[in-house]
């Protein structure tokens, strides 16, 4: 409550330095990064500190197929936050049925699932969801969830590639 | 028994007045923008009638204007944000 209400009057004072009236979106997000509870394995960035609206999630699975490697999530969230879904796109090349090679995620949260009453905590819980069970019966890349529907130490090997630079199309 | 007039003349010299009020929703916040149901929405000038809270069928309540902002998203088939079942307005 205290910081809202100190951003909302630095904001009539003309504290930002563009002067924007704080949006609603600007609101909800604040309150969302005020109960972030990530795990150690996660970490945010801004590129830009004085745009809450857009940063990078930065993942290191600890455990499962994906362990120890680094992934970059971009989050773009909109003004009109939390009734428009937050746009994320995966900026590490990784080879997993639900993420495809231009870095698009197929992850229902973020899609037709999508509820005003999610949160971002909701949002990271989903992304390290699908590093531990990566989900081959709704695939975005077909060849990935073909393979670790046939072969699944296969499929191990070609992902542990691509997470060390290996090109694989 | 009758009662007993007092001559007894009093000046008030200074009246402290406490009111308080609640939509009856108990502390939560509203799901949608996470602020007290008795607050007010960030569209909002100020909590009460400005910003009243609405119950749909299936018992979950939000502000209005966060309500009315889902549903006119997805005016086709607007469904509760929190249980998912269609949304309908509980008329009081």
């Amino acid at each position: 409550m205290h910081k809202l209400f100190s951003l909302s009057k630095q904001n009539q004072t003309g504290g930002g330095k563009t002067g924007h009236r704080v949006s609603a979106g600007e609101l909800r997000v604040q309150k969302d990064l005020d109960a972030l509870e990530l795990p150690p394995s996660t970490k945010i960035e801004y590129p830009d500190k004085d745009d809450i609206l857009n940063f990078k999630i930065i993942m290191t699975p600890r455990e499962g197929i994906y362990k120890d490697g680094t992934f970059t999530f971009t989050f773009q969230i909109s003004t009109e936050y939390p009734h428009q879904v937050p746009k994320v796109h995966c900026d590490t090349k990784i080879f997993h049925p639900n993420i495809d090679t231009e870095g698009h995620i197929c992850l229902n949260i973020l899609r037709e699932g999508w509820s005003p009453i999610l949160t971002l905590n909701a949002v990271i819980f989903g992304l390290e969801f699908l590093f531990l069970e990566p989900n081959p019966d709704d695939p975005l890349n077909k060849e990935a969830a073909k393979l670790l529907k046939s072969d699944r130490y296969q499929f191990e090997q070609k992902a542990k590639r691509v997470m060390r630079g290996d090109n694989y199309y | 028994m009758e009662e007993k007039k007092s001559n007894l003349i009093v000046t008030i010299k200074k009246w402290h007045t406490v009111s308080s009020w609640t939509w009856g929703a108990g502390d939560d916040n509203c799901g949608i923008c996470q602020m007290p149901l008795d607050g007010c929405a960030p569209e909002c000038q100020f909590p009460g009638d400005d910003c009243p809270i609405v119950w749909g069928k299936c018992g979950h309540k939000f502000h209005l204007v966060c309500i009315n902002t889902w549903i006119q998203r997805n005016i086709n088939e607007p469904t509760c944000p929190m249980c998912r079942e269609p949304w309908e307005f509980r008329d009081d």
